[in-house]
């Protein structure tokens, strides 16, 4: 019996053609007749073919990898005339570019990291200028906060005007009347009565851009009006109602205190947020304004656009202030100008000559009478200021 | 040369002329041949995120299946060598390039390399592939083999030493022994190369 072994000796032997004449014969027979015997010999010529193109493979790669080294070293001195005195065989040879190694080394870097770097840089920009606009953000935020202050003005609703204008017209079209367009102005604030021969007090910011001046009563009585003096320091302003209609307030029913109010005093203000009067209660809760403006006083009557140039009055009916502002950030925190600076105010217009002297009240009607009442009597006094600008 | 006619497909008597030469066995002519057209295949990897060593590897792979085939008689060139020679060398970089990548691979083509589909690329390097696989499976059966077997067989397959010198390198008393020895690791190797070739399908 044969072992395997055997049987590779005698292939190795046949396959190299050693085999004597009639060995060979019967070893060939066999390999015609027996399927098994057969595909042994094929194995082992796989084996031997494979072990023989293994080798051929690695002779090749050294093979190659020597030309590759003996290329670079030729290249090296120098590589243009190369690709030139090769051979008679020379093709067209692509330009080869002379670079440095490092320049080499950065390019492969570049070419290898081209989209990483590209992503990487624009990440970096966004970050940036994200950064920078969230610093932004950030700080105004924070700066806006501390320190601002909003005039208690009012502007007029557009949309209302608009609205009225649109009715005009339909009235117009219908051709019942033609109503000569009304003005309903631009600003709108309080104002009260001063003096019972039509001076008015307001304040400055309500017509620091008037062109004209309206001022409207609870009856809807409308009286022009002009700027007599404007204190800018202490947002004060004065009227004077020009309309020849105008006959006198009558006798005015507060008087004017000339000092200082007491902290924690009950007060109130009437004035015109809106279309119609509104009542306002509240304390003094400090004796100086905003930012330690001790020209006002700090109240905590919620005041709205509109208020401002409202009159502020204690319990007893004393006018003690002129509504003009409220605090931003700060709740229930509005601003009132002292009257002591109004009283002052008119004594220095009173050496000025005016065309109808100044003649503050001196009797008080509404000290000791219940709040509806006073305000029955003090409502007369108070008047919507309208604004016209051009 | 077919630059200014580019659908030209036919060989260049110069390119007939290389292929007689290496297939003869010069060595000069595959030297002239690989310092040729290595310009352009480097050109080609390093365009496409590849160092100057990916490129070396891509285009020895190249010239090795170009070299084998050549050495086999087999080759069947239906273009230029250059265009052979890029086509393998691009087939071969873009299976590197999308087996390590993970996002999809575009490769940017010069296009003075002209048509380099249907050149029988393709195929040669499934070919070149397979045979890869199989001489891997064969080295991996060698390292099993253990000694003296392993050193026999690769003295006298892979080394070219004669039967004489293994004879008295390993102490066999003669010749015959020696030879009877490497029948037995034969047999062994085989096991083991088949085995393990069979067991891994494509």
């Amino acid at each position: 019996m044969m072992t395997e072994a055997d049987y590779y000796a005698l292939f190795e032997a046949y396959s190299h053609g050693e085999l004597a004449g009639s060995a060979r014969a019967s070893l060939e027979a066999r390999l015609a007749a027996d399927p098994d015997f057969a595909l042994r010999y094929a194995d082992f010529n796989e084996l031997t073919g494979t072990l023989r193109a293994y080798r051929q493979r690695q002779q090749t790669r050294a093979q190659l990898r020597g030309i590759h080294a003996a290329m670079l070293a030729a290249e090296a001195p120098a590589e243009a005339p190369v690709a030139e005195k090769t051979s008679p065989l020379t093709h067209s040879v692509n330009p080869m570019l002379r670079i440095s190694r490092t320049e080499r080394k950065l390019r492969e870097f570049w070419n290898g990291h081209r989209a990483t770097v590209g992503v990487a840089a624009s990440v970096a920009v966004m970050a940036v200028f994200a950064t920078l606009l969230g610093l932004d953000i950030w700080r105004s935020s924070k700066v806006q906060a501390p320190a601002s202050i909003q005039w208690m003005r009012r502007e007029i609703n557009n949309l209302k005007q608009n609205q009225r204008a649109i009715n005009r017209t339909i009235r117009r079209i219908d051709g019942t009347a033609v109503v000569p367009p009304i003005n309903n102005g631009k600003f709108g604030g309080t104002g009260f009565a001063l003096t019972s021969e039509g001076y008015l007090v307001t304040s400055y910011h309500v017509i620091k851009e008037a062109d004209s001046l309206l001022v409207e009563g609870r009856d809807r009585q409308r009286y022009r009006a002009e700027p007599v003096y404007s204190d800018k320091a202490h947002d004060l302003a004065i009227l004077r109602i020009t309309d020849k209609r105008f006959t006198g307030f009558g006798r005015l029913p507060y008087t004017f205190k000339a000092g200082q109010a007491d902290l924690g005093e009950r007060v109130f203000t009437l004035g015109y947020p809106r279309e119609d009067v509104v009542y306002g209660e509240g304390s003094l809760s400090a004796r100086s304004g905003f930012e330690g403006d001790t020209a006002a006083y700090q109240i905590s009557i919620p005041v709205n656009p509109g208020n401002s140039g409202g009159p502020l009055l204690d319990a007893q009916g004393n006018l003690i202030g002129v509504i003009n502002a409220r605090q931003n950030d700060l709740e229930g925190t509005s601003f009132a100008t002292k009257s002591s600076y109004l009283v002052r105010l008119v004594d220095s217009l009173r050496n000025t000559q005016p065309a109808t002297p100044y003649r503050l009240p001196k009797s008080n009607q509404l000290t000791g009478a219940a709040r509806p009442q006073q305000l029955k009597k003090l409502q007369d006094y108070v008047f919507v200021v309208k604004v016209f600008e051009n | 040369m077919s630059r200014g006619n580019p659908t030209s497909s036919s060989l260049t008597p110069t390119d007939d002329a290389l292929i007689a030469a290496i297939r003869s066995g010069d060595e000069r002519a595959l030297a002239h041949l690989y310092r040729l057209h290595w310009p352009m295949v480097s050109h080609f990897v390093l365009q496409n995120s590849g160092s100057e060593d990916d490129a070396q590897d891509v285009y020895q792979e190249g010239v090795m299946v170009f070299y084998e085939k050549v050495r086999d008689g087999s080759l069947e060139l239906s273009c230029q060598i250059k265009t052979y020679l890029y086509a393998v060398c691009r087939r071969l970089w873009l299976k590197r390039l999308t087996s390590k990548s993970r996002f999809g691979v575009r490769l940017l083509d010069d296009e003075e390399h002209g048509p380099y589909l249907n050149t029988g690329a393709e195929e040669d390097v499934l070919a070149a592939e397979e045979q890869d696989r199989r001489f891997a499976t064969m080295s991996e059966a060698l390292n099993h083999l253990g000694e003296p077997c392993r050193s026999l067989l690769e003295g006298f397959y892979l080394h070219d030493k004669s039967m004489q010198d293994l004879t008295a390198e390993f102490g066999y008393t003669n010749a015959d022994n020696a030879k009877n020895q490497k029948y037995k690791c034969l047999v062994r190797l085989k096991k083991l190369f088949f085995t393990h070739y069979k067991e891994e399908p494509i």
